[in-house]
């Protein structure tokens, strides 16, 4: 089988959420001697984009944005000793995301859709779960020190609590070397700006879009 | 300096625009929605009708004379009583009182009875006292009058119920058993929602008001629409009024189908074909506000949305008008310019045959 077409595989594997065929591409990557950093670019990364695209554009749903990271996951997971041998790294220098539905705020499937697009794009997600107290939020970055705090709210009468994030923030000096992140139904780019929230996104792949065109505070 | 108008941002807050942004705004709204659910979009026509209706300085609008349409009120029963920090006035009064006054004084042509908790998995350990609550507000009550209450499915998943929540088993990866969770859920949902409807249907009540179908994903209205097949068949002469929780059926399941159709994915045009054909007598579509864009763009979205319904549906369709719904904002009390001037389009322009 050519470089091209195990690169293939893998990217439909993704697309066909089949464990299997991931974990054989992945097997006949390390057989043929190629490069894993490439696999992974090339052919789990890319299907995953395009399921990504497909979630956005409201064709496909959590079920299979989950089948598809858990085919992706099976794959990397056999190439990743290879890359640590060759030295190699996935190249992207992603750092920690912590993030949480807000406090009073039980509303999880978007924060989690949020989580789990980061975790893909190469980022430690710490997922806090939800109706996290703003105290804890900060608490968890402090112990943590991620290059971003996220959190989510789908109410109106949560949302105000962001603004509490960003004073504990501040209060703890951590404002200055994180970037604080805020989402959710009624969250708007005015809402952050008015807050001094670092960065908005409408949804899950805005997020990750944004997050990569930041730099890291510190 | 070219004329501003005084309209809302999604959230509620004051927007002033010119009427040249108005009609781009109506247009990108339109535009937005023909491409997610595959519908035309609005004709000139139409947007210039919704700029116009838009730009009425009035902060309160009607609909012209012989276009009225019937307007209910879910969960009236309460609003009188109820004061949570909603649109709730605090003002003591029974069910009974708040749905007369809907009646009697606001002009509401059908209401619903509804309990306080507004779900139907908690009415079962109360069944008797709707029973006798329904029997009373018969006795009193001149308009037709339903039990409504959400399907709200999630009460059925761990801690509420006795399946795991296919959110956490999704999170770990556990795709096949949330979607058996969710199926399972569905099963009960159903039980549960007939035997009330038979309960109340004993106690005269004239129908169903299944309010937020699809809150919990598309089990949550595969569930519903069973029960409604089933409610129909046991009851030919029942009203059975089916609204939305959102403008698009979430496929939390991904795979779920009825009579043949995957319902993950279904917009309101395609929802309307379906309640029909379960036994529905009216369908409810609820579109989403985005708060981040103005009033106009959201009306000349979600009247877009419902227009395709309207003309597809084989049943009246009573649009969903109210917080966040409808191209109204998402704030607990919407300002009356943004419902009156929303709602006055969604008649003279969607064409919808209620609110």
């Amino acid at each position: 089988m050519s470089e091209n077409e195990i690169i293939e595989k893998a990217r439909q594997a993704v697309l066909e959420y089949d464990i299997e065929m991931a974990e054989e591409a992945a097997e006949e990557a390390i057989e043929e001697g190629l490069d894993p950093v490439e696999v992974i670019n090339e052919g789990f990364t890319k299907g995953m984009t395009e399921v990504g695209d497909l979630f956005e554009s409201k064709k496909l749903f959590l079920p299979h944005v989950v089948a598809a990271a858990n085919a992706m996951t099976a794959g990397v997971d056999i190439l990743t000793p290879e890359l640590e041998k060759s030295g190699a790294s996935l190249g992207e220098g992603k750092g920690k995301v912590v993030i949480c539905s807000i406090e009073g705020d039980i509303h999880s499937i978007g924060k989690d859709i949020v989580a789990l697009m980061l975790k893909i794009a190469g980022y430690d997600v710490i997922n806090l779960g939800r109706d996290i107290p703003c105290v804890d939020i900060v608490g968890e970055a402090k112990n943590h020190k991620p290059m971003g705090v996220a959190t989510s709210a789908l109410m109106t009468s949560t949302m105000v609590n962001q603004i509490t994030v960003e004073e504990l923030m501040k209060e703890a000096g951590l404002k200055d070397s994180t970037i604080t992140m805020v989402g959710g139904a009624p969250v708007t780019q005015k809402w952050a700006d008015q807050i001094g929230a670092d960065l908005y996104s409408e949804n899950a792949s805005e997020c990750v879009e944004r997050l990569n065109a930041m730099e890291p505070k510190s | 300096m070219a004329k501003e108008y005084a309209l809302r941002m999604g959230d509620g807050k004051r927007v002033h625009l010119t009427k040249e942004q108005i009609y781009e705004d109506v247009m990108a709204g339109s535009e937005d929605a023909a491409d997610l659910a595959d519908v035309p979009v609005l004709d000139s026509n139409d947007v210039d009708e919704i700029v116009e209706i838009l730009m009425i300085p009035g902060r309160m609008v009607g609909v012209e004379s012989g276009r009225e349409v019937p307007v209910t009120h879910d969960i009236g029963t309460l609003r009188i009583d109820g004061d949570q920090g909603n649109s709730g006035v605090g003002i003591p009064s029974s069910r009974l009182i708040g749905m007369m006054m809907h009646e009697r004084a606001f002009g509401a042509d059908s209401m619903e009875l509804g309990h306080i908790d507004y779900s139907f998995k908690p009415v079962k350990p109360v069944i008797a006292q709707e029973m006798q609550s329904m029997e009373v507000v018969q006795q009193n009550m001149i308009v037709p009058v339903v039990y409504g209450a959400m399907p709200n499915m999630g009460l059925y998943y761990r801690p509420d119920g006795p399946f795991d929540n296919p959110g956490d088993l999704m999170k770990a990866f556990k795709i096949k058993e949330a979607q058996q969770a969710t199926e399972d859920a569905a099963d009960h949902l159903t039980r549960d929602m007939v035997w009330i409807m038979q309960k109340m249907m004993k106690s005269g009540s004239d129908g169903v008001n299944f309010d937020t179908c699809g809150a919990a994903g598309d089990g949550d209205l595969y569930g519903t629409l069973r029960a409604v097949e089933a409610l129909r068949k046991e009851f030919p002469e029942m009203y059975i009024e089916t609204g939305m929780a959102g403008e698009m059926v979430l496929g939390l399941h991904g795979e779920i189908a009825y009579d043949g159709q995957v319902l993950a994915g279904l917009w309101p045009h395609q929802q309307a074909k379906l309640m029909a054909k379960a036994g529905s007598n009216i369908y409810g579509p609820a579109i989403n506000t985005n708060t981040a864009q103005t009033s106009a763009w959201n009306l000349g979205r979600a009247v877009t949305f419902v227009k395709a319904a309207v003309e597809e549906s084989p049943i009246p369709i009573h649009v969903n008008m109210g917080m966040g719904v409808g191209g109204i904002p998402m704030f607990e009390t919407p300002t009356i310019d943004a419902v009156s001037h929303a709602s006055k389009a969604m008649v003279e322009v969607a064409g919808v045959d209620g609110i």
